[in-house]
């Protein structure tokens, strides 16, 4: 028995909703905000079919020859030697799900809040109630619980399951942004000025030239479609054969960005309805202005109570929603490597549900700190967010690093069969789009991919990784006080001691892991042989329908 | 077989595990420091730093560095070379002067400026920003000479016994060598920034402004053990100031600092006069003088074969030497008969007096068959239209010439004036601030006023009581009364400490006490006469910058900042000069998510002053009417932020950059978004173009999703796509 999504649009669904997160309702309004509003739009909108969506199909196409999670993925296509790159992906994506599963709990809570009116009134200072919240650590546990809970449930019996959840999940999420929508256009409208949307979508082409704006287009761009996560290889490991992966690529990426730009007329809309400084609300405010800043916006909804409470119910549903489909994504993709590697789906799920609720824990409770506005922030929360958010960066990087493997190695090997030329031209002419022909232009695919995206997985992305990792490093040492001191949660040496211990333990552990036999799960009709992969030399390399085999033979 | 199966497993688990246990003590570590709780019964380790409690100086070293033993001359130069080939930008090392043409006509050299005895001459740095910019005095010898910058001079040991006169200029100096160009720093460790400046800075009448000394538990806030509790030279006194003013005012000073001027006389006192450890052997003497062989070029009827130093007879005393008033025989401490030096004993004549003021100078200075017509008092003495122009005696020393050439040849403007408004000199002990005049008794000088108004700050920085020179007892021909009379310099003789040869223990504490003053120096020495003006009759503390809440920011445009000024204070409007200081800063994303940070490293834009016509407005503290000026700080209406500003005014005399508010500090603006946001059209364009890539796009990947069941052929989707790009148009 093996998993398979049903039909197309389940995997999309499932995809999308992986891809759509706080990233979009909060992250997105905030970046446009911080980033001359407008002006932001262009490299978004760049970045998304320059960066997102090329890693987006290169990941689809691995997962589904591979047919295993980011382990399996980086062993067969990388090599035995690279498996620890996957194992930094898995471990990346679970690392962060451990505070996710908190923050997803805190849009529940403000759900509940909002349900049963507890945000909207005369008496309601909505920092006080945040503050409150942020330090009754029993309440916030119970709500970190309760989103483990669901994802555990939702995730249980495997892709249709989820598929399930999923459609369910994103529908009601559409339904509910759109709603809101409506009345936070309203709600702009009203005093003549459509100024959030003026706001939205004009150009300041003078900034346009900050390269900042960039560098924050392409991590929002990355970050929210959730490109070079592992999130792909994983979910297209349920894919059926003749699976289109570009076109999927594509519906995922335009359906995020879409969410995206629902999302943020909706929140940006809202505050210059109301606020009476939008762009320092938008800009100026920390990542709590979420669960600030809004309430009392939807408070002043029309239609009095009603209207308040139908906002705000809506909107933390939608969050809710949002953050429980990437949840979902998270457990699955750490799930996945564990059934790859013979480890039973129930016994996987709910290790891996355990683990993240008891390594949450501290995020949920430890170091509430106040800052200096009165605000409570989690700061153990926040430095794990600064550690393992900007490890992404690097699981971007591996991927391309995957292809340019498979690349070199299928022209050597051709060179050695005398089927390729040898030199740099024959590198460039067989090598370098190897991977595009075998794999993504498979003939399954509507959307035919060209030369642009070799382009991008072997020039542009190294640059841009380069661009991406220097500035950020470089806005870290120019504005973080005592920036070596190995001390400061926010300094630059405890990150490269995390990343290096972290790197170097899995580097260690590559040995054992590949030791360990790898079940690649096909599903029936959906034959990848492994002898086409560069994986196939490798006898540990088995499908699921063997697996009893191998386990009798293990025994 | 299973059983490492297992084994391994664990191993793996563990190292899976690492990372996150390993995250788990990160905060732990965290350079974060409490603020200090405001409490009494605070113990010193409850509120600063290992070091700071202990005394350790930042900068790190050995005994001698960290003050815990006195320099000798040699670990003194070694070290003053050190630390300006550590910082050529802003030290430059010398001895004595490249001589030339003196600015009375002689030609001098080197050697004229080494001790007699041991032949060094006196080493020296120049400090400025800069150092190695401006012009090079070829006399002098030094760079970074600058018309604009007001010069001070830090003098010490005179004495040769006065230790602590050469140790706390050497602090100053290591001092500016740590801090200049560091951005705020929390000195103590307090977890607090810049938040004690030397003096009462926020005027509570406790010198403590922090309190965090008044906050320890009673028995433990009088460190230095002289008897009174937080008063400077204790722990938690005036320990964290601001490193951007330091900065600055070394930026915009030239500070000549001679750390030890007496050498000969200090090595002798070292080395011959006082054994180690001097404050046993020489408790409440030592050698005073420097080492002119009198025997010799004196008038004893016996040479001086050996060329020893003769004890009883040998040495002028470099504080009576000078050239104002010298040797006017107040009969207190002048000899008897000036420039003799008579073998017998006894305290008042003859060389071996502890302050023989030098020999008398019989040569005819100014060529006109007379000699010794015109004393140097200022005075024409002989009504020939020429004053002081054939002097007594005076200056007759190396040491003293020095400080005569380098003063008189230094004048960067050419006006043919001494650029040295300020002058300060330390001597020990005391515990006194000492002003002109010191030849008379019962006499005021011109500056009288001006001169205590200083004199008053820089006691309430050291907690030493001010007076005038001559209320202490009578002197002629001292450092500070030739400078005041002769140059009209602000002089200051700081008397530090309770002994000649303090104990080491107490170098540190003693020197961190007057260290302030040096720096206090150094910024009045623009104009001390016009600034003790102003300040004594409350002009600067009654003058307003506005506050960010009187400030009214226009819906377009720059913003207007006023000031309400003193109609006495007559501002210079030169933009250089007088300006308003400003920034904008904008969070960042680490900084609104991880706290405040500081802005220091962001630099500083400057827009001039111009008078609003007729406009009077009210001075602080009900004090009448002055007169608005206002700087147009170029904001722009589509940018926000927070705004920095602050004001630095100057006066037509001289006086520079007196900022409001007061050290260092600036006020911040919150400046929002006062332009439109955008168009209709232009913004309903993007939102098109924008649509058209994502909605549209969506579009036909959906559209492609439920028609295409089956393989196509690449031309059929293409066509799709066209086709759906067309139907989207149309709708």
């Amino acid at each position: 028995m093996s998993d398979q999504f049903s039909g197309r649009m389940g995997l999309i669904f499932a995809a999308i909703g992986a891809a759509i997160g706080t990233g979009n309702i909060w992250r997105f309004p905030r970046m446009v905000g911080a980033n001359e509003g407008g002006t932001f739009l262009i490299p978004w909108l760049f970045f998304l079919f320059a960066w997102s969506i090329p890693l987006v199909i290169a990941e689809f196409a691995l997962g589904k020859r591979s047919r295993t999670g980011t382990i399996g993925t980086f062993r067969i296509f990388a090599g035995k030697r690279f498996a620890w790159m996957g194992l930094w992906t898995a471990w990346i994506s679970t690392a962060i799900g451990f505070y996710y599963a908190v923050v997803s709990g805190w849009c529940l809570k403000y759900f509940q809040l909002g349900f049963s009116n507890g945000l909207v009134g005369e008496s309601v200072d909505t920092q006080l109630v945040w503050n409150e919240f942020l330090k009754s650590p029993g309440t916030v546990i119970f709500f970190q619980f309760l989103v483990v809970a669901i994802t555990l449930l939702a995730i249980w019996k495997g892709a249709k399951a989820i598929e399930k959840v999923n459609v369910i999940l994103m529908i009601s999420l559409f339904a509910l942004l759109f709603m809101s929508l409506g009345l936070s256009l309203w709600m702009d409208m009203s005093d003549g000025r459509l100024d959030g949307f003026l706001f939205m979508f004009t150009v300041e082409w003078s900034s346009l030239s900050e390269p900042s704006i960039w560098i924050n287009g392409l991590s929002q761009s990355a970050w929210s479609c959730s490109a070079g996560m592992g999130m792909a290889i994983t979910y297209a490991v349920y894919m059926r054969k003749d699976e289109d992966t570009t076109l999927n690529a594509f519906t995922m990426g335009l359906a995020n960005n879409s969410i995206s730009i629902i999302a943020g007329l909706t929140v940006l809309s809202a505050i210059f309805a109301v606020s009476s400084d939008p762009l320092e609300t938008v800009t100026g405010g920390s990542s709590a202005i979420t669960f600030l800043a809004l309430p009392e916006v939807f408070a002043q909804a029309p239609g009095g109570a009603v209207g308040a409470w139908v906002m705000m119910t809506g909107f933390f549903l939608a969050l809710s929603f949002a953050a429980l489909t990437s949840m979902i994504s998270t457990v699955e993709l750490c799930v996945r490597n564990f059934v790859d590697h013979g480890f039973e789906r129930e016994k996987s799920v709910l290790f891996t549900s355990i683990s993240i609720f008891i390594f949450g824990l501290p995020s949920a409770f430890l170091w509430i700190s106040i800052a200096p506005d009165g605000t409570a922030f989690p700061q153990f929360l926040e430095v794990q967010d600064h550690i393992w958010g900007y490890g992404l960066m690097f699981s971007g990087l591996f991927i391309a690093y995957t292809i340019w493997m498979y690349g070199f190695k299928k022209w050597r090997s051709e060179v050695e069969a005398g089927t390729a030329p040898g030199g740099f031209s024959g590198y460039l002419g067989v090598g370098v789009s190897a991977f595009r022909d075998d794999f993504i232009n498979t003939g399954d695919n509507d959307i035919w991919i060209g030369r642009w995206w070799d382009i991008l997985m072997y020039a542009a992305f190294p640059v841009l990784f380069s661009v991406l990792i220097i500035s950020y490093f470089g806005d870290m040492i120019a504005n973080t006080p005592n920036v070596w001191d190995p001390g400061n949660p926010h300094g630059i040496t405890i990150i490269l001691l995390f990343w290096g211990v972290v790197a170097g333990g899995f580097i260690a552990l590559n040995k054992k892991l590949i030791q360990r036999p790898l079940y690649r799960n096909i599903p029936e009709g959906a034959d990848a042989d492994i002898s086409m992969l560069p994986g196939g030399s490798d006898d540990l390399v088995s499908d699921t329908n063997e697996k009893l085999l191998v386990a009798i033979i293990e025994d | 077989m299973v059983m490492m199966e297992f084994k391994s497993r664990k191993g793996s688990l563990a190292i899976l595990l690492l990372p996150f246990l390993l995250s788990l003590f990160s905060p732990l570590g965290s350079g974060y420091v409490e603020p200090f709780p405001l409490e009494d019964d605070n113990e010193p380790e409850d509120i600063w730093s290992y070091d700071y409690r202990n005394h350790v100086f930042p900068w790190g070293g050995d005994a001698n560095m960290q003050f815990q033993e006195y320099h000798s001359y040699e670990t003194m130069k070694s070290r003053m070379m050190r630390v300006a080939a550590d910082n050529p930008n802003i030290m430059e090392f010398h001895e004595g002067l490249n001589g030339g043409t003196n600015a009375r006509g002689q030609e001098t050299s080197i050697d004229q400026y080494e001790g007699w005895f041991y032949g060094y001459a006196s080493p020296w740095l120049k400090i400025t920003g800069n150092v190695q910019g401006g012009t090079y005095n070829e006399f002098v010898g030094d760079n970074g000479n600058y018309q604009n910058k007001p010069d001070v001079m830090i003098v010490g040991n005179h004495h040769a016994r006065e230790w602590m006169s050469y140790e706390t200029p050497l602090l100053v100096m290591e001092t500016i060598a740590w801090y200049y160009g560091k951005g705020p720093t929390d000195n103590d460790g307090d977890g607090l920034i810049d938040e004690d400046p030397w003096g009462d800075a926020d005027g509570d009448g406790q010198v403590d402004d922090d309190g965090d000394c008044l906050s320890l538990n009673e028995s433990l806030r009088d460190s230095n053990g002289d008897g009174k509790d937080c008063n400077p030279g204790d722990l938690g006194v005036d320990e964290d100031f601001s490193e951007v003013e330091l900065t600055n005012l070394i930026n915009s000073r030239e500070i000549y600092l001679i750390p030890m001027l007496n050498v000969d006389g200090n090595i002798y006192d070292r080395e011959v006069f006082c054994p180690a450890p001097a404050w046993e052997t020489c408790p409440s003497g030592g050698w005073r003088k420097n080492l002119r062989d009198n025997t010799f070029t004196g008038s004893t009827p016996f040479p001086d074969l050996g060329e020893e130093v003769d004890e009883d007879c040998d040495g002028v005393d470099l504080n009576r030497n000078y050239q104002f008033e010298w040797g006017a025989p107040l009969g207190a401490t002048g000899p008897l008969i000036p420039g003799t030096c008579s073998p017998s004993e006894g305290e008042l004549d003859g060389t071996n007096n502890d302050v023989y003021n030098g020999p008398v100078d019989d040569t005819d200075n100014d060529g006109d068959f007379q000699i010794n017509e015109d004393h140097v008092d200022g005075k024409d003495d002989d009504a020939d239209g020429l004053v002081d122009e054939d002097w007594w005696g005076g200056n007759s020393e190396p040491e003293t010439k020095f400080i005569q050439d380098l003063t008189e040849m230094n004048d960067d403007d050419g006006d043919g004036a001494s650029d040295f408004k300020a002058t300060l000199t330390y001597h020990s002990y005391s515990e006194l601030v000492l002003y002109p005049w010191g030849h008379c008794n019962n006499c005021q000088s011109p500056d009288h006023d001006q001169l205590v108004y200083h004199g008053d700050q820089m006691a309430e920085m050291t907690d030493y009581t001010n007076m005038q020179s001559s209320d202490l007892y009578p002197t002629s021909g001292d450092f500070c009364d030739w400078h005041y009379g002769v140059h009209g310099s602000y002089c200051y003789t700081m008397e530090i400490g309770t002994a000649f040869h303090q104990h080491e223990d107490d170098v540190a504490h003693i020197a961190v006490r007057n260290l302030g003053v040096a720096f206090y120096m150094a910024e009045i020495s623009d104009n001390p006469r016009e600034r003790a003006d102003l300040e004594m009759t409350n002009v600067v503390k009654d003058q307003v910058l506005q506050t960010p809440d009187e400030v009214s920011i226009p819906p377009l445009g720059s913003i207007p900042i006023e000031m309400c000024l003193d109609h006495a204070f007559s501002i210079d409007y030169r933009p250089h000069r007088s300006h308003v200081m400003y920034r904008m800063v904008k969070p960042l994303r680490t900084q609104s998510d991880y706290g405040p940070a500081e802005w220091y490293s962001e630099p500083w834009e400057h827009v001039g002053f111009e008078l609003v016509e007729g406009q009077s407005c009210d001075l602080l503290n009900g004090t009448g009417l002055g007169y608005t000026v206002v700087a147009n700080v170029p904001i722009g209406d589509t940018e926000n932020g927070k705004l920095h500003y602050k004001s630095m005014i100057s006066t037509l005399g001289g006086t520079q950059k007196i900022e409001y508010p007061p050290n260092s500090q600036y006020y911040e603006l919150e400046i929002d978004y006062r332009a439109p946001y955008g168009t209709l059209f232009g913004s309903m364009m993007l939102f098109l173009l924008v649509a058209t890539f994502v909605w549209g796009g969506l579009g036909v990947c959906l559209r492609l999703m439920m028609t295409d069941q089956e393989n196509l052929s690449e031309l059929a989707a293409t066509s799709e796509v066209l086709d759906a790009m067309i139907e989207e148009d149309s709708d």
